[in-house]
């Protein structure tokens, strides 16, 4: 059903580690993530000029303030890209990364340009307010049932997900140890070697006793936010946050987390001309809605409908990045859709490895398309749930 | 005289005590460097900084606020010693070990600054031998300084002399404490256990050896030995409990080991229940079980005879109620002393053989009987003294009784009352408090700390002053108090629990108008509480006539009465202490300042009763949050209103009265006193000071920007949520929603510029749309019933 002129290949993924909030990128500027992130991408396709970059698009959940003044330009003329490379920042909450990665893909597919860079950067540190950094509802919203919803917070969504996929409490939190230990055995067998670039953080901190600024440095290379020592007991201590008889537990939701992720696609006449490896094919890319007070569930919608866009099965994906907003959602969607728990997120998901908002999307498609090399899997989806009720899916295809 | 000033304190052990100390000294405003040992690996500093966290979370809090911890430093003896050389006072808190203490002042001896004082909160040892492990030219700084546990709730702490202390220093430290800590202090002598836990814990050795012998249950003896008898709800038994029964027995081996002469000895020994229960681990409220255990909900106690726990019964015995409930003293106690009832005979038995107790060693462990009566009232919350007691009933009735019980056998033990008992009409008159080692009257402190306590607790045949009455009606009386400042007037609540009705509003009123025609200033002065909120009878009456026209006029008149303390001509000052709650806490904050009383709970808790602030509250609110935004680079109201609306939203109440400013109803600028009885004076001086400065009120504001319709949106969100997360009802929704409006300045555009009555209009009218929801009269009645919020 596309009328797509040529292919978008991936021919470089890369990432930075995934941050606790408030830990070791908690004064990291998101611009500065962002800038490391294409600058490591670029050099990933050595001999490509960089002028060719047609544009640069970033995902970004909360484009203000320290993300604000459109990021994308900022992180291009940081990384040191000629000026001439223009930049954008879009915003689909929690799938904003992917979408980036789908748009600039569009361009190429639509012979609008052969050379894109999409990215995805957030830090949820210095924006840690989850509603932005003004709070302005729109007073319509109460007015009316319908609307009511968009109010809700995520964790609620998840609570209300829980209760009418029946999904328990128990089964969140084995969902959650699982994922911390699916993350800690990939760390610890360097899984995430292949689509990590170090990042150095630099501090500057004031030393009261000395009257000094204490200068540290230290490298980045490894995602914070897995810990070993998650266990079925330590959750279930946990109180739920949303509800007062909930079962939605700080444990069993995706950590807060700062990071930032950069994918460089290409034509084929881009791959041929440069001598340029591929890493994946881009597949096809949906986005669905869905009522907002169960957002969780856009997956259900999302996944279907690229994989018929594709024209390919279920049972021909080998690798599903889903991203684990809430253990509840992640279940509901596997058991809704019979998703094989063994294709789901094999090295973790953000439970375990963070979720940066609007760089998740960008992170993961590094994620599987590394994933995907390593193991030699065909097909690979990068999915997740979107705020105010929405679902988006990615698929690509590798090129081994 | 010159001034005495701690510019900084040390507090040695970051024990239960030492770090509770060091949080009280952080409280005023001092900084504390805590020690304790080094820790073995990790953080030398460890055990301090373990000490410190747990501040932070223990309840009641030690902190007036959060921050406090900031202010107080970890160190260790290993490290840090050198730092005991800026510091003017150390308290030493460790262990009661007396070899762990000896060895701990030789070693910080050499670091001591020259002027500082060294103090040691032992709760026994003796301070004379104490004072022998320092160098001569420190023993005169020397004292013993016994605070209670909690010491920031505590009112006692005695203050014991060695022989070498000098004199000069330990006015100096009393004075301080009084003032800048507002502590209660009695001038022990250096006898084991000092006053407070000498008599307390004979009491709770008598009340077991009776329980005992009256074959009552543990639970029954609580429930005489509460309330009923003047003292703390935790009673007897449940305080073994909260302080654990292994500290229980420790405090009795200590009366054994160093009493070896006093005709009590034989009772100093843990009774053998007491030391199988600790035997067996279960030290009280720590372990989750000693003397009572919590099954679930339900509170069981341990029989001695079915050796089990079973469900618990305070109930007293309709005849004894009837006798407590006698408000004769001498009837009461006659009646107690006549009873056959087994429950009478114990409380008899228990109050005689206190008062022997008391009597005989009065000479030997307290200066006189005034500082052993309020040693047992401020150390362990008894409501009166033993020898107040005793007075009250008649001195020589009830003399001539313990006499015939002592003689009879009948008493815990045969030593003779002191002979002075039978010579005086009683030991507490108007020239002082009888002193059985000086044989003679002993009247009250000189020192000048405490001519600033215009109002001190008084024992019995004290008379407080009486100050000049210019005005009074059924609500309020306006009064002065020459000899503090005959140009100051004062208003005092009158009502039940200083509640306030149409007499208290229209009261204000009229002192105001008198204020600014005869006086300079105003003040708004009474005992604790400060005032419990609107009168909701009144309130209930005209609901069930239905009359919301007057009630709305009502609600006008309230809002009249703050605008009047407001734009007063003359400075009015708020003197704040106890509870200040709803309409008590609008009108303090609409007086020209405060003076807050550290233990100040201070909140708009209209919630509880489906209301929202109406007496202008909301309306304060949103001016500051109007002047707040002003001065920031966005400018965005909403900004400000947010906490404030999640604290009336959840009618929460400060814990301080520190903290009271921290939530907004106390200003920066206003003053935190830490001994209330200080807070009239300060209050007076303050007024008198504001209007010697020329004070004038601020004309009213105008263009008050609000976060209207947007800001209301915002806090619908987060109600959205609470009330889907099954948190809050319809009903809270609906009473927090009228709360963000009134905020918010009304269903208005954001941004929009209002007026003062425009603010009061909106909560006004939001206030009696309330008051005719089905719900809200709901809660109101059960709160008249019950003195408990309904969440409907």
């Amino acid at each position: 059903m596309s009328k797509q002129i040529q292919d978008a290949y991936i021919v470089a993924a890369t990432r930075l580690p995934v941050a606790k909030r408030k830990g070791m990128f908690g004064h990291v500027r998101p611009d500065d993530m962002l800038a490391h992130a294409i600058r490591s991408v670029m050099a990933q396709a050595p001999g490509l000029d960089p002028a060719l970059v047609e544009d640069v698009i970033v995902g970004c959940a909360m484009p203000e303030a320290e993300q604000g003044m459109n990021v994308a330009r900022i992180g291009v003329l940081l990384a040191g890209l000629p000026n001439t490379v223009p930049g954008m920042t879009i915003n689909r909450f929690c799938s904003s990364g992917v979408q980036a990665v789908a748009d600039a893909a569009a361009r190429i597919r639509l012979g609008e340009a052969d050379v894109m860079i999409a990215a995805g950067t957030e830090t949820m540190s210095l924006m840690n307010q989850m509603m932005g950094n003004k709070i302005a509802i729109n007073p319509a919203i109460f007015e009316s049932d319908e609307n009511y919803a968009i109010a809700f917070g995520m964790g609620l969504t998840a609570e209300k997900v829980a209760e009418r996929w029946k999904v328990t409490r128990e089964e969140q939190d084995a969902f959650a140890v699982a994922s911390h230990q699916k993350a800690c055995a990939a760390i610890a067998a360097g899984h995430f070697k292949a689509e990590i670039t170090p990042y150095t953080v630099t501090t500057r901190t004031p030393d009261l006793k000395t009257g000094a600024v204490k200068v540290k440095e230290f490298l980045a290379d490894t995602d914070e936010g897995p810990r070993p020592d998650s266990s079925l007991e330590k959750l279930g201590k946990l109180k739920p946050v949303f509800a007062a008889r909930g079962s939605v537990t700080a444990g069993n939701a995706s950590q807060m987390s700062d990071g930032a992720g950069a994918v460089l696609l290409v034509s084929e006449k881009i791959l041929k001309q440069f001598n340029l490896r591929p890493l994946a094919r881009f597949a096809g890319f949906s986005v669905a809605g869905v009522p907002p007070e169960i957002m969780g569930i856009g997956p259900i919608e999302a996944i279907p409908k690229v994989l018929k866009q594709a024209g390919i099965g279920q049972q021909d994906v080998d690798w599903i990045e889903l991203n684990e907003a809430f253990a509840a959602q992640a279940l509901a969607v596997m058991r809704t859709l019979e998703l094989d728990p063994a294709k789901v997120n094999p090295l973790g998901g953000a439970i375990a490895l963070g979720h940066p908002l609007g760089a998740t999307g960008a992170i993961r498609t590094a994620t599987l398309v590394h994933g995907m090399q390593r193991t030699k899997a065909r097909y690979g989806l990068v999915t997740m749930c979107i705020g105010t009720g929405m679902g988006a899916a990615g698929l690509f295809e590798s090129i081994l | 005289m010159s001034n005495f000033i701690v510019r900084k304190a040390a507090v040695l052990g970051a024990g239960v005590m030492g770090a509770q100390i060091a949080a009280h000294l952080a409280n005023a405003e001092v900084p504390v460097v805590l020690f304790d040992l080094p820790a073995k690996e990790g953080d030398p500093n460890g055990i301090v900084r373990k000490a410190i966290d747990g501040l932070r979370k223990l309840e009641p809090s030690p902190l007036a606020t959060k921050d406090r911890v900031a202010y107080i430093d970890a160190a260790n003896y290993e490290q840090h010693l050198e730092q005991l050389r800026g510091c003017d006072l150390i308290i030493e808190a460790i262990a009661e070990k007396m070899e762990w203490k000896d060895d701990l002042y030789r070693k910080i001896a050499p670091f001591i600054a020259p002027d500082a004082i060294i103090a040691s909160n032992t709760s026994g040892l003796s301070i004379n031998r104490l004072s022998e492990a320092l160098p001569e030219a420190l023993r005169a700084r020397f004292c013993g300084i016994h605070f209670f546990n909690p010491p920031r709730y505590m009112h006692l702490v005695e203050l014991i002399a060695t022989r070498t202390t000098a004199p000069a220093m330990l006015d100096n430290l009393e004075s301080w404490l009084v003032s800048r800590l507002g502590k209660g202090i009695v001038r022990a002598k250096d006898t084991p256990n000092f006053v407070a836990n000498r008599v307390g814990v004979f009491s709770i050795l008598a009340v077991m050896h009776h329980t005992q012998q009256y074959g009552l249950g543990f639970d029954a003896v609580d429930g005489l030995t509460g309330p009923l008898i003047g003292r703390p709800k935790s009673a007897t038994y449940r305080t073994a409990d909260v302080v654990g029964l292994d500290t229980m027995a420790h405090v009795i081996k200590t009366m054994q080991d160093t009493l070896p002469n006093d005709p009590w000895h034989g009772y100093y020994a843990a009774p053998a229940w007491l030391s199988a229960l600790i035997g067996k681990g279960a030290l009280g409220q720590k372990t989750r079980c000693g003397i009572f255990r919590k099954d679930g909900k339900a509170i069981k106690v341990l029989d001695l005879g079915l050796q089990d726990y079973r469900e618990s019964n305070s109930d007293v015995a309709p005849e004894v109620l009837a006798i407590l409930k006698n408000r004769n003293p001498a009837e009461k106690f006659a009646q107690l002393r006549a009873s056959s009832h087994p429950q009478a005979q114990f409380l008899w038995a228990i109050f005689r053989d206190i008062f022997h107790y008391a009597a005989f060693h009065l000479a030997d462990i307290a200066d006189n009987a005034r500082d052993l009566d309020f040693a047992m009232r401020w150390g362990f919350g008894w409501a009166q003294g033993p020898f107040e007691t005793w007075q009250a009933a008649g001195w020589q009735a009830i003399a001539e009784a313990v006499k015939a019980d002592i003689d009879a056998g009948r008493a815990m033990c045969s030593a003779p009352l002191p002979a002075w008992v039978f010579s005086r009409p009683g030991v507490h008159a108007p020239e002082g408090s009888y002193s059985a080692s000086a044989d003679t009257l002993k009247p009250r402190s000189t020192l000048p700390v405490y001519q600033r306590q215009l109002f001190p607790e008084r024992v019995l045949g004290e008379q407080a002053v009486q100050g000049n009455t210019l005005w009074e009606n059924a609500g309020i009386r306006l009064w002065t108090l020459p000899q503090l400042d005959d140009t100051v007037g004062i208003v005092s609540f009158t009502t039940k629990m200083h509640a306030l009705g149409r007499d208290v509003i229209e009261g204000l009123q009229e002192a105001v108008a008198r204020a600014e025609r005869d006086l300079k200033a105003l003040v708004i002065w009474h005992e604790a509480p400060f005032a419990v909120g609107a009168n909701l009878k009144e309130v209930a009456e005209g609901l069930a006539a239905g009359k919301f026209d007057l009630l709305d006029q009502y609600v006008g008149e309230f809002q009249k009465a703050s605008m009047t303390l407001k734009y007063a001509k003359v400075p009015v000052v708020a003197a704040v202490q106890g509870m200040a709650l709803g309409g008590g806490c609008e009108f303090l904050m609409h007086c020209a300042k405060r003076v807050v009383a550290l233990e100040s709970y201070i909140g708009l808790v209209e919630a509880g009763v489906g209301l929202i602030p109406a007496g202008g509250g909301c309306k304060e609110f949103a001016i500051r949050a109007a002047r707040n935004a002003a001065m920031t680079g966005g400018g965005d109201v909403f900004e400000f209103i947010q906490p404030v609306f999640t604290t009336i939203a959840m009618a929460g109440v400060s814990k301080s009265g520190a903290e009271a400013r921290e939530l907004g109803f106390v200003q920066e600028t206003d003053r935190i006193v830490f001994n209330a009885h200080e807070l009239l004076y300060v209050a007076v001086r303050e007024a008198r000071a504001m209007a010697e400065a020329g004070y004038y009120p601020k004309l009213s504001p105008r263009g008050i920007k609000v976060a209207g319709r947007t800001g209301i949106a915002n806090c619908e969100m987060m109600l959205a949520n609470m009330k889907e997360g099954g948190m809050i009802s319809a009903h809270d929704y609906r009473v927090a929603k009228a709360a963000a409006t009134a905020l918010c300045g009304g269903d208005v555009e954001t941004g929009s510029l209002v007026d003062e009555q425009w603010l009061l209009t909106v909560e006004r009218t939001l206030f009696v749309e309330l008051l005719k929801t089905e719900k809200t009269q709901q809660r109101i009645q059960h709160m008249l019933e019950t003195g408990k919020p309904l969440r409907n």
